[in-house]
């Protein structure tokens, strides 16, 4: 975004780009047909469905290029062309081919302050790519985003639309990537408001198991 | 009857209606961009703000409350709110920018946002001049910009169909091109994309923005984002005037303004029509304009020679005085006006030729239920109501291979191009053309050709599909003096800001033709048959007066919505 401010231009998206998914590709199995078919059925109109259909694909191929963002519009019942807006919208739904681990480093307002320019910069330079950029084995994107809500355990980054690592520091980051590397997830962590601590043994995720219960240290230990 | 007050000023109202569009229809302006009466309220300019409060009623007694002043209480909602998606209801009032410093300060904020990232290129701007945003701006905008970095930079000079151009950084995002194509025209090809400071509308990747009626999104659009690929950089609005008329590339009869600068026509913009078109009018309809201003026939032609207009009467009337008259095949047209057509059908009957016939143009599957017609005249339906009836081209060439037809007498038609007849069919009868331009190919096998004005330059009457009956005024002038037409010129050109451009005796691009009202009963005077009318609104009198499927139809009455035939036109 700092940049946008400096050079406050928007680019055209390619207007007739060549498929990236190969015909024989493009297709939802049964299975998913029927989830996208779940979701529909719990609005009002198929309209509301169609994130949850989007997700859905970019979990299937990885991102969003324009033939699945039609696929999915089809699927849905919903015109193509309100999909690729609301495809567009969203950050978190990826209109280019990503590396295979997305690491969404937050510089917003809380987390610059407390060194998230910093946690950026050390990544870019561990990865030798800028923001924006995926590195060339074709494993990591580092991207710049704005506010993730988790301004309480600042600085804070998140892995490919995924669980949140907080509280970063330059040695937690060298682990993070060394274990993305081999392959190794960090474990979800719930932030848990006070409120929350004995209900649902501090989880306040249903999906998901709570496998790090995650207290928020004092703020002496991550301000140095 | 329940009431609402705006502005201090009660107001009556029957049903329930959403406040802005209340108060459009009584002619108090609020100011607005995104609201368009046709399509769904987004509310998302935030230009439409007022104040709405409900007087205080006494719970127990229904009884509206007084205060100390002796005035009622009105209890304002504690904000602002959108007057396009506010309903009205009794005992409602509202304060506008005229009495609210709220409101007027809200407005004058909402501008200054959204001029924030608006390119102040009016200069160059084809909206320029007819611009809600840029009137707006001198009305109710701040006096200057406090902006004082980089404007966002979009893509401009986007093609986003063969027909509309965009330029992001003019759009303020009201989004009416994207419900237009969802709502009105359902070809879902727009979308608003990115967002915050990014967004702008587009059409999705693989997507060309190609619709029949693509673009209507130009007229709606607030400010000079959308604009037509055709128009761009050709006038000023303030260069150009407007006719009020309707378009006459299909049966529906569309109403239309003509823009006319220096005697052309420039653009076809939709004019609100309620019962034909409402706001809207197809593609082919606006770019069907350039045959009014290029090829056309220019003087009269007599044996393809130039020729006097008294020569050219003469030569026509000489070929009608030298065959017997039942040989003479009279050519009504679906392209011509009631009037012209009814001249040709009484020097028919005058002669004793039979009854004219018209050649249909019947374009199947071209039509699409809306403003578009398999059929591509503008008046077969008035042919038909005058007892014009279509054409059986095999009989008539038989009848003029065994030399039953010795003359044709055509009307502001091509029945050569059309297919009717060849020009080796003709052999050496005679032929008489009441032609527009010289690419007419009867007109190359014609002894008499007789320039004749469009339906731009006339004044006439039109019956569409529906049998609804509708008036054409000129919009350009054409050579030679004809007060009748210079008097309807005088009333129906608009200078929408009243600057002398393009006054109606503006002398460029002037075609020496004439109105069928005109050039036929010189004709008939020629054959003894006496055709005086003060003007065209006299023939439709007459027409009104003789022909039952035409009752009660005038110029008075057509107005400037039309009128539908009777009941017993539809059914004859």
């Amino acid at each position: 975004m700092a940049d946008f401010i400096k050079h406050p231009v928007v680019e055209l998206p390619e207007r007739d780009p060549e498929p990236s998914v190969p015909a024989d590709r493009l297709f939802f199995s049964e299975e998913e047909k029927a989830r996208i078919a779940t979701y529909v059925s719990r609005y009002p109109t198929a309209d509301g469905a169609i994130m949850r259909a989007l997700w859905l694909a970019q979990e299937k191929f990885g991102w969003l290029p324009p033939e699945v963002i039609r696929l999915t519009a089809d699927t849905v019942g919903i015109p193509y062309s309100q999909a690729y807006g609301v495809a567009t919208f969203y950050s978190q739904y990826y209109k280019r081919k990503m590396g295979t681990h997305v690491l969404d480093v937050c510089t917003c307002f809380s987390c610059q302050v407390c060194g998230g320019y910093d946690m950026l910069h050390h990544l870019e330079k561990k990865l030798g790519i800028r923001k924006g950029e995926t590195t060339p084995d074709g494993r990591f994107t580092i991207q710049e985003v704005e506010c993730l809500g988790a301004c309480g355990s600042a600085p804070m980054m998140q892995v490919t639309n995924g669980p949140y690592v907080m509280n970063l520091t330059e040695e937690k980051l060298d682990t993070l990537v060394d274990a993305l590397q081999e392959g190794r997830m960090p474990p979800f962590a719930s932030v848990t408001l006070p409120q929350d601590q004995d209900e649902m043994g501090g989880n306040r995720r249903s999906d998901a198991p709570s496998q790090e219960i995650y207290q928020a240290p004092p703020v002496s230990q991550t301000i140095r | 009857m329940p009431t609402i007050t705006i502005d201090g000023v009660a107001h009556e109202f029957e049903a329930k209606q959403a406040l802005l569009q209340f108060c459009l229809d009584r002619g108090i302006e609020v100011p607005h961009f995104c609201y368009h009466p046709a399509m769904s309220v987004p509310a998302n300019c935030r230009q439409c703000l007022v104040e709405v409060g409900m007087t205080e009623v006494d719970r127990e007694t229904r009884q509206v409350k007084f205060g100390e002043d002796g005035k009622p209480i009105v209890r304002f909602l504690p904000k602002l709110q959108t007057s396009c998606s506010q309903e009205i209801a009794d005992g409602m009032v509202v304060r506008t920018h005229r009495t609210s410093d709220l409101v007027a300060r809200a407005q004058k904020d909402t501008l200054e946002l959204l001029l924030i990232n608006h390119p102040l290129d009016c200069p160059i701007c084809d909206q320029a001049g007819h611009c809600p945003l840029q009137i707006q701006a001198y009305k109710y905008g701040p006096e200057g910009s406090r902006f004082e970095f980089e404007k966002t930079h979009k893509p401009k000079r986007i093609e986003l169909g063969p027909r509309v151009m965009l330029d992001g950084e003019r759009c303020i995002n009201c989004t009416r091109c994207v419900r237009f194509t969802g709502e009105v025209s359902k070809s879902h090809q727009l979308t608003i994309i990115e967002r915050g400071v990014r967004n702008y509308p587009m059409t999705p990747p693989g997507v060309v923005f190609d619709e029949p009626y693509s673009m209507n999104v130009i007229d709606i659009c607030p400010v000079g984002a959308l604009t037509s690929v055709d128009f761009r950089f050709k006038a000023r609005v303030w260069e150009m005037s407007k006719t009020a008329s309707i378009t006459v590339s299909n049966a529906k009869g569309s109403n239309c303004w003509y823009w006319v600068k220096d005697n052309r026509v420039l653009k076809v913009t939709p004019r609100d029509n309620e019962q034909v078109n409402r706001y809207w009018l197809p593609d082919e309809d606006r770019l069907d304009y350039e045959r009014f201003n290029d090829g056309r026939l220019s003087g009269p032609v007599v044996d393809g020679r130039p020729s006097s207009w008294d020569a050219a009467y003469a030569a026509a009337a000489e070929v009608l005085g030298s065959v017997e008259p039942a040989s003479i095949l009279f050519l009504g047209s679906a392209h011509a006006s009631v009037e012209d057509n009814w001249l040709l059908s009484r020097l028919a009957t005058h002669l004793g030729a039979p009854a004219p016939v018209y050649i249909p143009h019947v374009d199947p599957g071209h039509g699409d239920g809306w403003l578009r017609t398999d059929d591509r005249t503008p008046n077969a339906r008035g042919c038909e109501a005058l007892g014009i009836l279509p054409i059986d081209a095999d009989s008539v060439r038989k009848r003029l291979s065994s030399g039953a037809v010795k003359a044709v007498y055509v009307l502001e038609e091509d029945p050569i191009a059309s297919g009717v007849f060849s020009a080796d069919d003709l052999g050496s009868a005679p032929v008489i053309v009441h032609a527009w331009h010289t690419d007419n190919r009867t007109l190359a096998a014609a002894k008499v050709g007789l320039p004749a004005a469009m339906v731009v330059e006339t004044i006439g009457t039109f019956v569409n599909e529906d049998g609804r009956a509708q008036r054409v005024r000129p919009a350009k002038a054409i050579k030679g003096v004809n007060r009748t037409l210079m008097m309807e010129v005088g009333k129906s050109r608009h200078d929408l800001h009243g600057t002398p451009f393009d006054r109606w005796y503006d002398e460029t691009n002037l075609v020496d033709c004439q109105p069928g009202w005109v050039s036929l009963p010189a004709v008939a005077a020629r054959c003894g048959l006496e055709l005086s009318y003060r003007g065209p609104k006299d023939i439709l009198a007459e027409i009104a007066g003789s022909n039952e499927a035409f009752r009660g139809v005038s110029y008075e009455a057509m107005g400037e919505s039309g009128v539908r035939l009777q009941e017993t036109a539809q059914t004859a």
